[in-house]
């Protein structure tokens, strides 16, 4: 059989890229702000996440924008997927020519996300991510408004080696936050208390049972036991281990994923006592706190928002509030500088209060002290599990902005 | 086995001059390739000069498993795996090792290969659903050992992956990567142009009917098996390379999922299992659309799963069979005509 010649094919595959050129790119709009929003939506809440953040941004446009500037939100899923995370940003770049990135939820992705947006001088503000190396690249484009790991291993580190002990078990999933709260909590008792874990072991995303393990810190009688995963692994830990018989007296403690709705639901009363490290507790009392959770509650459908809820709805205000500030012309010709003028503005942000236990400040200069803007963790524990599941906050810490970070 | 065809495709005919054999061999590749030099400054921004790159790497990754399933039969889910390990070895060899871009990507292209051949072996034993099984397990098996070893990022990920650096200049702009990759894309293709026409291909094309029969008429079974999987391997550590190493060269276990392998399936099935020029066009087609739907994130992969479904009910043999099938009956009406103009 005759079959395409080489020249035909290759023409065809050109076509088909050809055809991806004429595809028309967003409309760069002059006088618009463009936003490029990249998180992982196709989880639990997690579009609603997002949803909400381009609510909040488009929501000054019906009053006639910042400034008199509209706001233009592109919202795309990156599957907590590094790869799907810098096509993304590529495309909100060069195709979209945003003037600024709200991402992501995932360390793993924001990682790359930083070394990118370095490179092509976009303000980027990381309204999930915890990953203490975020911010430690040096970038002078990268702000976060969640609270740094560094932070977060010593909000429940702290508590529980006074209020509990300092012998502790390790059971963790191969998840980068897992991975990162077991490395710190480990870091934190080994240099404040020269204390080694008593058990660690690591298991897989997708293991469903933990029992072996949890013989085995029975047997050891721990006083804490530290669960790392994500929140199927948090409420399968916590379940299997009272089934195996380990005592209530032993403090379970998790990473800041314990907070999300579905782990309280699915390990019903064994959360009870279960304790996290969270940056936001709908049980907050304060007015704005109280706002939002209605919000939330009648918008989203959201009967107790987490804090990547409110984390999304930090980084919102403050981008409105950097705009508000910066001095922008919004054209083609000045997109790099509106970029600067955008980062510099969100720099300028200090003492901002808002859903954050504490003031949110950033800087100018391009280290953690300066762009880890919330300094402050809750330590929450859960009172009741199940669908109307309830929680208090033990415990509010704020920090010195060097805290945590490799000594030189 | 005697093979007297050509890499373009059609047969070296008696009395017609070596030079002029030579052009219609070579001229259409020539072609091809300046056509591909100058494809980016047809494209109007960087970020399709990105997803350039990202299409030409899975061509490599789509022709090599094209090479494994579609020539050779054997029914592999595993072949994202060895993206994987070529990857993540190339990435070692520059990162950790220091070694340059142009030795890494050998390297672990060469240590792919070693790997694909390890994975053949079950293949002597196993067929079908079974192969199927065990090599998704080597899948799952080797992400799992990336998300839990510390020395290659775990499940953080392996940051800071140098880019291939060209007279002292590195290689981070998207355009200037292109003229990297493209040239390895088209050597792949028709490299594999090359395999398929020769008497490997044709052993492989009697191994994918019949083993027993292919075993019977002479043909070594276990060696071709194991050849198959080693060159297809061979295609995956080179795309994996290119991929550690492309801007902002951050790897992680997550890129490797059955998510992308049945991506990559897709790419073979749509563009034509078996047909020379499947993966490529399968690859064009399948990252293309895989880019314009991105808005509507929660129907991607409905809209995949459609599209495979519809593709094995109503074109079983891909876009590359429906163009065969144009061209036999093009062919076949002008026989016909002829012979009716004769008489």
């Amino acid at each position: 059989m005759r079959i395409l010649s080489v020249g035909k094919c290759l023409l065809f595959a050109s076509a088909m890229v050809l055809a991806l050129s004429v595809v028309p790119g967003s409309a760069s709009a002059q006088g618009t702000v463009r936003i490029g929003v990249t998180l992982r939506m196709l989880i639990e809440n997690g579009f609603k996440y997002g949803q909400m953040t381009a609510d909040e941004l488009n929501e000054v446009n019906k009053s006639g924008g910042i400034n008199g500037q509209k706001i233009e939100v592109i919202l795309l899923d990156d599957e907590c997927k590094p790869d799907k995370g810098v096509a993304n940003a590529n495309r909100f770049i060069h195709q979209n020519k945003v003037h600024l990135i709200i991402g992501s939820t995932c360390s793993s992705v924001t990682l790359p996300l930083v070394d990118i947006v370095t490179k092509e001088e976009v303000p980027e503000i990381v309204p999930h991510s915890t990953n203490s190396s975020i911010t430690q690249k040096g970038s002078a484009w990268v702000f976060r408004t969640s609270v740094s790991e560094r932070y977060y291993a010593a909000v429940h580190a702290k508590y529980l080696a006074e209020n509990a002990g300092k012998k502790v078990a390790y059971l963790f999933t191969n998840d980068g936050a897992a991975i990162s709260f077991v490395r710190d909590y480990k870091k934190y008792m080994q240099e404040t208390y020269n204390v080694e874990p008593a058990y660690e072991a690591q298991m897989q995303e997708t293991d469903l049972d933990f029992r072996a393990h949890l013989l085995k810190i029975k047997s050891l009688n721990p006083d804490v036991l530290a669960i790392g995963g994500q929140i199927d692994a948090i409420a399968r830990i916590a379940q299997q281990s009272y089934e195996i018989g380990i005592p209530a007296k032993v403090r379970r403690v998790s990473a800041s994923a314990a907070s999300n709705a579905p782990v309280p639901e699915l390990a019903g009363d064994a959360v009870k006592g279960l304790i996290f490290a969270a940056a936001f507790s709908c049980t907050d009392e304060r007015e704005i706190a109280k706002k939002f959770v209605k919000m939330v509650q009648e918008k989203y459908k959201v009967r107790c928002p987490d804090h990547d809820f409110s984390q999304a709805y930090e980084t919102a205000q403050i981008v409105k509030l950097a705009l508000s500030k910066a001095k922008l012309k919004l054209t083609d010709a000045s997109l790099a500088e509106d970029r600067k003028a955008i980062r510099d503005a969100l720099a300028s942000i200090q003492n901002y209060q808002g859903l954050a236990s504490g003031p949110i400040n950033f800087c100018a200069d391009p280290t953690p002290q300066c762009r880890d803007g919330n300094r402050t963790g809750i330590l929450v524990e859960y009172t009741k599990g199940g669908k109307d599941y309830e929680m208090r906050v033990l415990a509010r810490v704020g920090f010195d902005p060097d805290f945590g970070l490799p000594k030189k | 086995m005697k093979d007297t065809s050509t890499p373009t495709g059609g047969t070296a005919q008696q009395g017609v001059p070596a030079g002029s054999r030579f052009s219609r061999r070579h001229l259409p590749w020539l072609a091809g390739f300046v056509a591909l030099l100058l494809l980016p400054w047809a494209t109007p921004n960087a970020y399709h000069h990105y997803i350039l790159n990202i299409i030409l790497i899975n061509v490599i990754l789509a022709v090599g498993l094209n090479i494994v399933k579609g020539f050779a039969g054997q029914v592999t889910v595993g072949h994202i795996a060895l993206a994987a390990v070529g990857a993540y070895a190339s990435a070692v060899f520059a990162a950790k090792f220091g070694l340059p871009f142009w030795v890494a990507l050998p390297a672990a292209t060469l240590f792919t290969g070693m790997i694909g051949a390890l994975v053949g072996i079950p293949s002597f034993r196993l067929e079908g659903a079974y192969l199927a099984l065990a090599t998704l397990g080597l899948a799952e098996s080797v992400r799992v050992f990336i998300g839990v070893t510390d020395y290659i990022g775990a499940a953080i990920g392996f940051s800071d992956i140098p880019p291939p650096y060209f007279f002292g200049r590195s290689v981070v702009d998207h355009v200037a990567y292109y003229y990297i990759v493209m040239p390895l894309a088209l050597v792949g293709i028709y490299f594999s142009f090359c395999i398929l026409r020769s008497d490997i291909g044709r052993s492989f094309k009697a191994l994918r009917e019949d083993p027993l029969a292919a075993a019977a008429c002479g043909v070594n079974v276990r060696k071709y098996k194991l050849l198959a999987f080693t060159i297809s391997a061979l295609y995956a550590g080179c795309a994996g390379s290119l991929q550690a190493h492309m801007a902002p060269g951050f790897l992680h276990p997550n890129s490797y999922t059955i998510t992308e392998m049945v991506t990559l399936l897709l790419m073979v099935v749509l563009g034509g299992l078996g047909h020379i020029w499947g993966g490529v066009v399968g690859a064009v087609i399948v990252t293309i659309i895989y880019d314009l739907t991105r808005d509507y994130y929660q129907y991607q992969m409905a809209i995949f799963g459609t599209v495979i479904v519809l593709t094995v009910l109503y074109m079983p043999r891909g876009i590359g069979g429906l163009i065969d099938n144009y061209f036999a009956t093009r062919r076949f009406v002008a026989i016909r005509k002829a012979k009716a103009n004769a008489a």
